[in-house]
């Protein structure tokens, strides 16, 4: 009986073995510690938004102008990508706060929203000027099979140099 | 003992070995097309740390295809046998544990499958007749080893 377990522990020590040899061949391999389905969520958003402009798909721009109407209009899901302390200290009206920063923690907060919005427009904006936060958080939603979106180049810098209406705090 | 009793007595355990094996060869390849998922079934246990959860996830499939080749041998039969007893064991404790915390999962136990608790109890009760045919064969082949002493 002990010779019999002694086998069987070197036949479990043996598939280990053989085990970690398949992972580090596959195509897919495992981690050494194990991530829940949440985190491995939230790490895949994050490299989503962590890639090199380069290779950004070119989502849409629109000018403030256009903005404009649609903000008045309420004909879009507005999303400001920059972090949430600039966010709540002003934002455009009706705004939602998805930050390219801490983009998987509020692509998870706002997963309601945004899954109804889907195939509705939407546009992205962020500081303005030469901010990319608003190509990498658009870019990333179209990764996400969002189908209808678009970016508001001019972003935060536009919209209050012309003295348009801001919201405050962490509410839209 | 008769010799007719033995004989019936060998092929119940040839029978047992075969299905066991056959059956444990399956399940060893159904997780090993998906270990992420397995992985997954295992962490719904809530039993293991995270360091260990992949490393199960990973050692158990070739394991249990090992010990269906291996039962299917006689001379590797005995080890295989109670190795599955003993997996038996396992799975049986973890299962009954997770109905008596009321969890609902899906065991992973041949693939992936849906959540369901009258699925854990069926696989509950699988679990004891595996333990059972696992340790009828362990018994058999270790008795039998023991006879092919003597006679040498």
């Amino acid at each position: 009986m002990a010779r019999d377990l002694v086998l069987v522990v070197l036949l479990a020590v043996a598939s280990l073995g053989v085990g970690l040899a398949i992972n580090h061949y596959s195509s897919q391999p495992l981690p050494l510690v194990y991530q829940t389905p949440e985190q491995r969520f939230d790490a895949e958003l994050t490299t989503l938004v962590a890639a090199p402009p380069f290779k950004i798909a070119p989502a849409a721009t629109i000018g403030l102008p256009e903005f404009r109407t649609i903000v008045d209009a309420k004909r879009a899901l507005i999303l400001d990508a920059r972090p949430s302390l600039f966010f709540a200290a002003g934002h455009v009206p009706g705004a939602l706060n998805l930050s390219r920063q801490d983009f998987a923690r509020d692509y998870r907060r706002l997963t309601p929203t945004l899954k109804a919005a889907r195939d509705q427009p939407i546009v992205v904006y962020c500081a303005g000027g030469d901010c990319h936060d608003s190509r990498l958080v658009a870019n990333a939603l179209l990764t996400l099979g969002f189908s209808n979106v678009s970016v508001f180049t001019g972003g935060w810098e536009a919209w209050s140099a012309a003295k348009l209406p801001a919201t405050t705090g962490s509410a839209p | 003992m008769t010799g007719g009793d033995s004989r019936r007595r060998d092929y119940l355990a040839l029978a047992i070995s075969l299905a066991i094996g056959v059956a444990f060869i399956y399940a060893g390849a159904s997780k090993l097309r998906d270990p992420l998922q397995f992985a997954d079934s295992i962490a719904a246990f809530a039993l293991l740390p995270a360091v260990l959860i992949n490393l199960m996830a990973l050692t158990l499939p070739p394991f249990e295809i090992a010990c269906g080749l291996l039962m299917l041998r006689p001379r590797t039969r005995r080890v295989a046998a109670l190795a599955l007893a003993l997996t038996a064991v396992m799975f049986f404790s973890a299962l009954v544990s997770a109905l008596a915390r009321g969890l609902t999962l899906d065991c992973g136990c041949f693939g992936v499958g849906a959540p369901s608790r009258p699925r854990m109890w069926l696989e509950s009760g699988l679990n004891i007749l595996l333990f059972a045919g696992a340790l009828t064969v362990y018994l058999r082949s270790t008795a039998s080893r023991s006879i092919r002493s003597r006679a040498t």
